[in-house]
């Protein structure tokens, strides 16, 4: 299977200016998105995944900003998009998906008309009736009949609701849709539903997919590469099946073993991971995961390691796979 | 290499329990970094205040005169001098200046009252004086003649009877054209400098006295009636929100009535049913207030009733009394803060637009509504007889004002704190 | 079954709930009430009968709308019953006053969801977890902060006098988790009603979290009601599990019958739709149609028949009771097959 790189991201940092001073939520990241891939980026709380996923579409308030970096999309450098054509670039080729399905709708518009007006702002010459077509025909596919369709967002379920978001992004023909924790408030077979529709969808119209997400076993299901995000950093990125079966990097290790898994034994004990992930405006010296390692070395907590290549298709960021440096 | 360490589950960094031991001076110094220039703001509104609080406590420090006594000319302007007095002798007379007339022989007449003898007195006593010290041994003691009105001064002096008389610009007018054989030999002086420095009203207090003690009656009315408002207007709102119900819904709607009658029309008829006297103006504004307390406070409560820690509160079985006074209160509390610092603000207002309409504070009272109804006439002529007071309600208004709004930034939990 | 060393009336269920009942009535639009004449209400819960033995694990889990929240607070009292009974170590709690219900409370604590919601913004974290001590143990007052202290070493908040004077916003997430067990615990309670007390800490937390709440029970001889919405979290700590679905219990039984021979064709649907931390054993059962139905107008006869697998004619017609299909293994559907049975 050859892979297209569909997004390259390079040296990618976000700084907010707090009251403490600058914080780095997004730390030089650099890596691919491949076209027709579902990108699973997983992390904890405060690790910058939804900072990231937000910079993607450079919906980066103050006192945020993009401090550093580049985001080429299909070839093209948006960092010099001015606002218009970030205008036309955000809905028309990609998407985002929020986790709030309640406030992200507008609660005055009906649903045809959200999508309707999505499809003219972005195609300024589409008729109403034909799009109006294309919205039955894509929420017709995405399980939202056309009697529905009138229906205000309240009216509907939060796992409609998030169809619908979907639905915004798909009647564009976007070719990234990023969903940022977009199945968090919802239940657990509602979520099951949307993830083997946002997967056909996927297999189907070759879309791809960055699902941001504290849920590691959801990623599990539906991802092809997962990408672990710690204090800002990517520090493992591979194929699914290869990280899950052996991860390398010691917060991945940890991590995955203190997920629990519906189908183990009751007597098995689940990994408790040590400390708490660091506070970023003091983040630790060299590798900032290093405080919590259990094989950390003198290193580690002088020099930060790149996001090396490890074997075909593997990137981690850590001393124990990389030549360290000299002293000197 | 891979030794493994002993890792301590919750424990604290470093810097942290660093951050733990700094004293309250450094973290005062640390808020100026976080808050920029709401700190600037608060500390300069602070500063203002305590000054204004110092001044009305303490104002026989800070002002010069007696704000009831009449210590100069009316109308003075701010930093003129007072005019002096002026000695007129016979066009015939051989004297130069007033030593010359100043002798034991001689007669120098002053209408009676006159402020024209005090100048008289003082500048022979200073003659006197340099006269002992230099050892001259003349004794300057002239006679003085009292007269009724100019004219009869000024005919003595043209009659002869007279080596000089003195009076002021004023007492003099325009008599001197009448009298042709009368001329101005010189001005005298007393020996202070009787200059104002925000002049003088029309009945000769002096304006800046007047002004210092107003901030002790302003700061006293708005002070007290605020905090009878908030003593009141607080616990009925906190209980109203709490229990709700019928009791609830009573006194909203009587609340709500107080509070849309326009505040200075409610006060004056307050005031106006309570009779004068300083206590009745507190009272009167005081009750101006209640139903704004009262309603922030029940809408602040209605909100926290219902977040979660006041069901885990309930959880714990904890009375519904201490609910109130350390859950729901504390929370409360900083909406209501501010609100005091503007109903200073505002009570001081009221109290100096009641004042210029003449209810509630005895007429002579230093006080800047008095001052400044006193002085509406004067406006073109005299323009310092309501500017002064006026400058000084906006800005006692304007610190408590600014004090409220910057704490109110500062007061609120910051949720992100390191 | 063991019983705790808490057992105060020798009984062996602490908590007794008998065909509890909760409905809330809707407030509707003026119109609608003048026209439409009826009241409607949401039946939260309705017509559930659940047995905690002391120092158990039980787990109430559930989608939305499950009723399984109002359980837990019905069961201790936060809540009004609209019908039936619940009773706590033999004590009808609608029997007491508001005094003595107060005072019981001591017997039975709660952990919630958010600790950051759940802690006063203005309240020391040691005056919070002290306020307990004030309201049932007021006469041992010089003993209290020494308690309180010792208690934070206890759920591993270390060193103890750092976190004494923070406030809740100075401190983590976890950290904050911990203050509000520690808080639930300083009273010495029989019960502990845990209201998804781990679902909104860090994954790598969870585990912590966990362990601590079962090494707790272990210490403090504790009986836990346990709400959850995660089933793959519920498996490491609940003895036993009930199903929940609009209002109604599906299915009651221990751990290993519910998650290895479940009964229920919901409780099959809701096993497998749980993602699991495999890419090699990714879900391959299709999900229940449709969406769960507003509880205002559940569906009649059985509330899952629109949705499920094996439903027949007249399970819209008839509700089904809870029967014990397998001696301890309880469940509301007349026509599931046990493993025994031929399918």
């Amino acid at each position: 299977m050859t892979k297209e790189i569909l997004v390259e991201i390079k040296d990618l940092s976000v700084t907010y200016q707090t009251r403490i001073g600058p914080v780095s939520a997004v730390d030089h990241i650099s890596f691919n998105i491949y076209k027709g891939e579902i990108l699973g980026l997983v992390g904890e709380s405060g690790c910058g995944k939804s900072t990231l996923g937000k910079a993607l579409l450079r919906m980066i308030d103050p006192p945020g900003e993009i401090s550093s970096g580049q985001i080429i999309f299909s070839n093209e450098n948006i960092m010099n998009y001015n606002d218009e054509q970030m205008r036309d670039f955000r809905g028309r080729r990609i998407s985002m998906i929020f986790q709030d399905p309640m406030t992200s709708l507008n609660p005055v518009q009906r649903i045809d008309e959200h999508l309707i007006e999505a499809i003219q702002v972005h195609e300024k010459n589409t008729k109403r009736k034909e799009a109006l077509s294309r919205t039955e025909t894509l929420m017709e596919r995405l399980g939202i009949g056309s009697d529905r369709l009138i229906s205000y967002p309240h009216q509907l379920s939060g796992g409609m609701r998030q169809r619908v978001m979907t639905g915004i992004g798909l009647v564009l023909n976007a070719e990234l849709i990023v969903a940022d924790e977009a199945t968090t408030s919802l239940d657990v077979i509602v979520e099951a539903k949307l993830v083997d529709q946002l997967r056909e969808i996927r297999d189907e119209m070759g879309i791809t997919l960055l699902m941001i997400t504290h849920n590691i076993a959801l990623v599990a299901e539906m991802a092809d590469r997962i990408a672990v995000m710690y204090a800002g950093h990517i520090i493992e990125i591979g194929d699914i099946e290869a990280v899950f079966e052996k991860p390398m990097h010691p917060y991945t290790q940890g991590l995955l073993a203190s997920v629990p898994n519906i189908h183990f034994d009751t007597t098995e004990q689940l990994y408790k991971m040590p400390g708490e992930p660091p506070n970023l405006t003091h983040p630790p010296s060299g590798c900032r995961f290093h405080p919590r390692c259990l094989k950390a070395m003198p290193v580690c907590s002088k020099y930060e390691p790149s996001l090396a290549k490890s074997d075909d298709s593997r990137f981690i960021k850590c001393w124990l796979y990389q030549t360290q440096p000299v002293r000197g | 290499m891979n030794e493994k360490r002993q890792i301590l589950s919750e424990s604290v960094p470093e810097w942290q329990l660093e951050l733990d031991k700094v004293g309250f001076f450094r973290r005062l110094l640390l808020a100026r970094k976080w808050y920029h220039g709401d700190w600037w703001f608060v500390l300069i509104s602070a500063i203002m205040l305590i000054f204004i609080i110092i001044v009305g406590v303490f104002p026989q420090w800070f002002a010069p005169f007696d704000p009831r006594e009449e210590v100069g000319p009316s109308l003075l302007g701010p930093g003129d001098v007072t005019p002096g007095f002026l000695l007129l002798v016979d066009k015939n007379s051989t004297a130069e200046s007033f030593v010359d007339i100043a002798q034991k022989t001689n007669r120098i007449g002053y209408i009676m009252g006159s402020p024209a003898t005090q100048v008289l007195r003082e500048t022979l006593k200073r003659l006197n004086t340099h006269s002992e010290a230099k050892g001259l041994g003349i004794v300057y003691q002239p006679r003085g003649d009292r007269f009724e009105s100019i004219d009869e001064g000024l005919e003595a002096l043209s009659a002869g009877n007279l080596d000089g008389f003195i009076t002021s610009a004023d007492e003099l007018g325009n008599n001197l054209t009448k009298y042709g054989n009368i001329s101005i030999l010189e001005e005298m002086r007393s020996g202070k400098s009787d200059s104002f420095v925000m002049g003088t009203n029309q009945i000769g207090q002096d304006i800046f006295s007047r002004i210092i003690w107003g901030t002790r009656i302003a700061l006293i009315v708005g002070l007290s009636s605020a905090l009878i408002s908030f003593l009141i207007g607080v616990p009925l709102g906190l209980i109203s929100g709490f229990i709700g119900g019928p009791i609830d819904r009573i006194l909203t709607l009587f609340m709500d009535s107080l509070y849309t009658f326009p505040g200075l029309i409610l006060a004056i008829a307050i005031a106006a049913v309570l009779g004068p006297g300083i206590g009745n103006i507190i009272v009167a504004i005081a009750v101006l207030y209640i139903p704004t307390y009262f309603r922030i406070v029940r809408g602040q409560t209605l909100c926290v009733k219902n977040e979660l820690y006041i069901e885990a509160a309930k959880s714990l079985g904890t009375k519904p009394l201490i609910i109130l006074a350390k859950y729901i209160f504390p929370n409360v509390l900083p909406s209501v803060v501010i609100i005091f610092s503007v109903n200073v603000a505002d009570a001081i207002l009221t109290e100096a637009g009641l004042s210029f309409i003449g209810l509630g504070l005895p007429p002579d009272t230093p006080d800047w509504g008095i001052d400044l109804a006193r002085g509406q006439d004067y406006l073109r002529r005299a323009w310092w007889l309501i500017t002064f007071p006026g400058v000084m309600v906006s800005l006692v208004t304007l610190s408590f004002s600014m004090l409220g709004e910057s704490l109110s930034e500062i007061l609120n939990p910051r949720l992100s704190d390191l | 079954m063991k019983l705790g060393a808490n057992q105060s009336s020798g009984q062996e269920y602490l908590i007794r709930l008998e065909n509890i009942k909760k409905y809330f009535p809707v407030q509707k639009s003026i119109i609608d009430q003048v026209f439409a004449g009826k009241i409607n209400y949401v039946k939260a819960v309705d017509n559930v009968s659940i047995n905690i033995k002391h120092g158990e694990a039980f787990g109430l889990a559930g989608e939305s709308g499950s009723g399984k929240t109002t359980i837990g607070r019905l069961a201790i009292g936060l809540e009004k019953l609209t019908s039936g009974k619940a009773i706590f170590d033999n004590i009808d709690l609608q029997d007491l006053s508001p005094e003595e219900l107060r005072k019981m409370r001591r017997r039975m604590q709660v952990i919630f969801q958010d600790p950051m919601a759940s802690l006063n913004p203005r309240m020391t974290l040691g005056q919070a977890v002290q306020q307990g001590l004030i309201i049932h143990y007021p006469e041992k007052a010089d003993q209290h902060r020494d308690m309180v202290l010792s208690m934070f070493e206890k759920v591993g908040l270390t060193p103890p006098n750092f976190f004494y004077n923070k406030f809740p916003h100075q401190i983590s997430g976890g950290q904050r988790q911990r203050i509000v067990i520690a808080r639930a615990l300083i009273t010495k309670p029989d019960l502990i009603l845990a209201d998804e007390p781990v679902s909104m800490a860090d994954v790598s937390l969870r585990s912590l979290l966990l362990d601590l709440m079962m090494q707790l029970k272990k210490e403090f001889d504790l009986t836990y009601l346990f709400i959850t919405h995660d089933l793959a979290t519920a498996k490491y700590i609940c003895d036993r599990i009930g199903i929940l679905y609009l209002g109604k219990l599906m299915e009651v039984s221990t751990l290993k019958a519910v998650y290895e021979t479940p009964l229920h064709p919901y409780t099959k649907a809701l096993l497998a739709a749980v993602p699991v931390p495999d890419p090699k054993k990714r879900r391959t059962e299709p999900m229940p149609e449709g969406e769960i139905p507003n509880p205002i107008d559940p569906p009649s006869g059985c509330r899952f028949h629109p949705r499920c697998p094996i439903t027949q004619p007249d399970c819209s017609h008839i509700e089904p009771e809870l029967r014990e299909l397998i001696p301890g293994h309880f469940v509301a559907c007349r026509y599931t097959k046990t493993p025994s049975q031929p399918v």
